[in-house]
């Protein structure tokens, strides 16, 4: 299916991932990380389909799985001792449950990173940091347009190269070398060559007057705007349980969860609400798609 | 109003003696369509760059040149920008950003207009130019056609008064070319921009120009309407005659006393009349379509049987069964579309790429197989499409040098055989020079030179004609031929139809990766209606055999 969070403004896009991401790294509370991995889960799943199953069982799975056994026998404190090994050192309680938060934490920030890829382009990066500095914009812009022109370019002139039988695939090793450097001469002979004309280009049409504006198709609406009040909404509140000590927990040398009062069930509510934003978003929209298709 | 008045502009390149531009009196009113033609180098491009100041390349120039009434010196660089659009001819250079709407901005975006405006104008620059399908697409995707409207369309989103335009088809196949001419001559309609533009493929600009410039050493030696262009061209018995359009060509070679034909359409009609009350030569027959392989004892140079190819496992097949022979000693050009395979079956031939079913053999011998010494030395060479690929020098005489670096020949015959070869390429005068600095036509013989150093004894050649003048174009038939006198057989690709009628031996039409018609180009040309020459299509209703411009001229002179 399509994904319509991937259509709101990049700033809100990027404000979401940097929020979960840091979350997820931060907060160590059993149910705030069941949240956590869940919803990256279930966003994972919606954005990449079954690629992302497959990716999920066959590498996050392990991957917990080894993490989660690997912590306990190297990691020795706490004071529930389960057994000893046969070297005399001692299994404890502490050290499994904390190698098996541990090891959820980390698959989660890895499944939130893959959703990141998904939604965040390259076009999005580039606009973000061009808010912030606009001859970097066009730089990056410049280099996914030269990059794949030269690329394309340097096949050109290896063919043509190959018919006079001067290819880095033909001849001795020595030859081979000699010929790559030929071609790489020729590649930049002709990159100069060339930059010469897109730089007359550029001045033809007035790039160097000051006063120079940045556009872009990206708009900031209505939309964007509600969605973002909330989600920064959403944070405050979380942030607010994170400064009262409601989001962690204590693993050595004992376990111990901080008390649940009403408050901290309005920080896992709105924990619970931020990390399903875009499947809320997605769900609602899906709905109201299928509602007017009936009426059509 | 006048958009540009020119007064007795003369201009000198730093350390050359020479004047590239004498004594330029020109006015161009608001509005008018004018074409700038001559041979490359004799000052067109160099003028151009005139009427901007921002791209004045350095020298020493003398006389005033008004913009709008204005001292071109004192407009200041945002009006520059701004009213005075420049197009120039290659169009992958001239593209800054890697999405088609950040290109279509960028004008807009030096100028400081703010996001509203440019998005209201680069909008209506889409829809005017029909940009808005590939409106979100990377620039990297587009065709080279869609790429030069692409940068058309950028700098008419800056709302210019006046759009000059460098060669701006050279480097385009004919279809895309006139789509872009086509799109030129809309602007100058629909918008009345005034528009000033270098060309040399003339048969199509002619017709909608309004005023016709032609140069030579710097100087303009003619000026007017096409009609009175041609007739004065053919009265000096210019070169540039060549490259006016057939029908004024055949016009000017058949005495008589009625109004010159610009466009094919006149043409049919000037002939017409020309020879009501006269009765036509004879004509061979020619039957439609015919496909009577032209029999010779020579042996194959290059056999293609059932060839088939595609480049991905999964991807579309780009030949479908394709068989031809080529005997040795023969002129062979290949004709046909864009992307109909045509450069794909000669890379087949190189044995760059394989097919994956049937056989390619080279003098017998499956090219692939070969090494590199057997195949590339004394028996095939190519020349790309762009000839600036081969250079790897800084100058042509090294260039020339390094060829024949891994020959085993004493430095005597090395020096000997590169001599021949610069006499016979007429390389004399550039030896000197880095090759990029050799006009198009200058590259295309350099490069010829240094293939021709293997001795091939076939040579391939891809779209050679592409970006040359009608000067150049001649000089380089010319150089074909004397190597195929000598023996040499020549495979060309080529887009170039009144190229392959003049000058080639057989002509294959190329369409969806096979062949689809073979015969002798004289009666390939007869037998098509649509894909011939353009003599061909102004006599075809009388002289269906009439391929090339001398065969019309010489059959109005035989009707009594």
């Amino acid at each position: 299916m399509q994904d319509r969070f991937s259509s709101f403004h990049p700033i809100v896009n990027f404000t979401y991932f940097a929020a979960v991401l840091l979350f997820g790294m931060l907060f160590m509370h059993p149910i705030l990380q069941a949240v956590s991995l869940a919803s990256a889960l279930v966003y994972s799943i919606m954005l990449n389909g079954k690629k992302a199953v497959t990716f999920n069982l066959l590498y996050m799975l392990p991957l917990l799985l080894i993490t989660a056994v690997l912590n306990p026998v190297f990691n020795h404190a706490g004071v529930t001792i389960l057994f000893y090994l046969h070297n005399g050192n001692p299994i404890t309680l502490e050290s499994i449950v904390y190698g098996v938060s541990a090891a959820c934490m980390f698959v989660t920030v890895i499944i939130w990173f893959s959703c990141y890829n998904a939604v965040m382009t390259s076009d999005k990066f580039i606009y973000l940091f061009g808010k912030i500095m606009p001859a970097l914009s066009l730089i990056f812009s410049m280099v996914l347009r030269f990059v794949p022109r030269y690329i394309a370019q340097l096949k050109v002139i290896s063919n043509a190269q190959k018919c006079i039988g001067r290819d880095v695939s033909q001849g001795t090793i020595l030859v081979r070398a000699r010929n790559g450097m030929t071609i790489l001469s020729i590649m930049t002979t002709w990159a100069l060559e060339n930059a010469i004309e897109t730089a007359d280009s550029m001045k033809s049409r007035g790039y160097g007057l000051p006063g120079r504006t940045s556009f872009s198709l990206i708009r900031f609406d209505t939309r964007d705007k509600t969605i973002f009040l909330i989600m920064l909404g959403l944070i405050a509140i979380i942030v607010t349980g994170a400064a009262l000590g409601e989001n962690t927990m204590r693993f050595f040398p004992s376990m111990k969860v901080p008390d649940r009062s009403p408050l901290s069930f309005i920080v896992y509510l709105a924990y619970l609400g931020l990390c399903l934003l875009p499947v809320i978003i997605n769900a609602v929209e899906e709905i109201k798609w299928k509602r007017i298709a009936s009426r059509m | 109003m006048e958009t540009y008045r020119i007064e007795n502009v003369s201009f000198t390149f730093p350390e050359k003696e020479k004047k590239a531009l004498a004594d330029i009196n020109l006015t161009i009113k608001s509005g008018e369509f004018i074409t700038i033609c001559g041979k490359s180098g004799c000052g067109k491009s160099t003028l151009l760059r005139q009427l901007k100041a921002i791209l004045t390349p350095h020298g020493k120039r003398s006389g005033h040149i008004y913009f709008s009434g204005q001292l071109m010196e004192e407009v200041d660089q945002r009006t520059q920008a701004s009213e005075i659009g420049f197009v120039l001819q290659n169009p992958d250079n001239q593209i800054v950003t890697d999405k088609v709407w950040h290109e279509l901005a960028f004008g807009l975006e030096s100028l400081g207009c703010d996001t509203a405006t440019i998005r209201l104008r680069v909008a209506e620059m889409a829809s005017f130019f029909g940009i808005h399908t590939w409106f979100r697409k990377n620039v990297s995707e587009l065709s080279g056609g869609q790429k030069q409207l692409l940068n058309l369309a950028s700098i008419m989103a800056m709302h210019p008064s006046v759009l000059i335009l460098d060669e701006p088809t050279s480097q385009l196949d004919p279809i895309a070319a006139s789509d872009f001419l086509e799109t030129v001559k809309k602007i100058n309609r629909e918008l009345g921009t005034t528009i000033i533009m270098t060309e040399h493929r003339l048969e199509e600009i002619v017709p909608i120009t309004d005023r016709l410039i032609v140069m030579d050493e710097g100087e303009i030696i003619a000026e007017g309407t096409p009609e009175q262009v041609g007739t004065a061209l053919g009265r000096m018995k210019h070169p540039m005659f060549l490259s006016m359009p057939t029908p004024m060509q055949i016009y000017a070679g058949v005495s008589n006393s009625l109004p010159c034909p610009v466009t094919v359409k006149e043409g049919r009609q000037w002939l017409n009349t020309y020879l009501s009350g006269k009765t036509a030569a004879s004509m061979e027959e020619v039957s439609e379509g015919s496909t009577a392989v032209v029999s010779s004892a020579a042996a194959a140079a290059i056999s293609f049987k059932d060839v088939w190819f595609k480049h991905e496992k999964n991807g579309a097949d780009i030949i479908k069964d394709l068989t031809f022979k080529v005997k040795e000693g023969q002129f062979y050009c290949l004709v046909g579309g864009n992307g109909t395979g045509k450069t794909t079956t000669l890379s087949l031939m190189s044995g760059i790429v394989q097919p994956y079913r049937g056989k390619v053999l080279i003098g017998g011998k499956n090219p692939a197989k070969m090494n590199v010494q057997e195949l590339f030395i004394n028996h095939v060479g190519i020349l790309p499409q762009n000839p600036q690929t081969l250079f790897v020098k800084k100058t042509v005489r090294l260039d020339l040098e390094e060829m024949l670096s891994q020959s085993t020949m004493s430095k005597e015959d090395k020096a000997r055989k590169i001599a021949d070869i610069v006499a016979f390429a007429e390389l004399a005068h550039l030896l000197d020079m880095h090759p990029y600095d050799l006009s198009g036509g200058e590259q295309q013989r350099a490069a010829l030179a240094k293939v021709l150093l293997l001795e091939p004894r076939i040579l391939l050649l891809d779209e050679p004609t592409k970006g040359l003048d009608g000067f150049f174009k001649e000089k380089l038939a010319q150089f074909l031929q004397k190597l195929n006198a000598n023996g040499v057989t020549i495979v060309m690709v080529s887009h170039d139809v009144e190229f392959c009628a003049k000058y080639g031996e057989i002509c294959s039409m190329f369409f969806d990766g096979s062949i689809i018609t073979t015969n002798t180009a004289s009666k390939f040309f007869a037998g098509n209606s649509f894909y011939t020459t353009a003599a061909n299509r102004m006599a075809r209703h009388i002289w269906r055999d009439g391929v090339t411009i001398e065969d019309v001229i010489e059959r109005c002179q035989r009707s009594l």
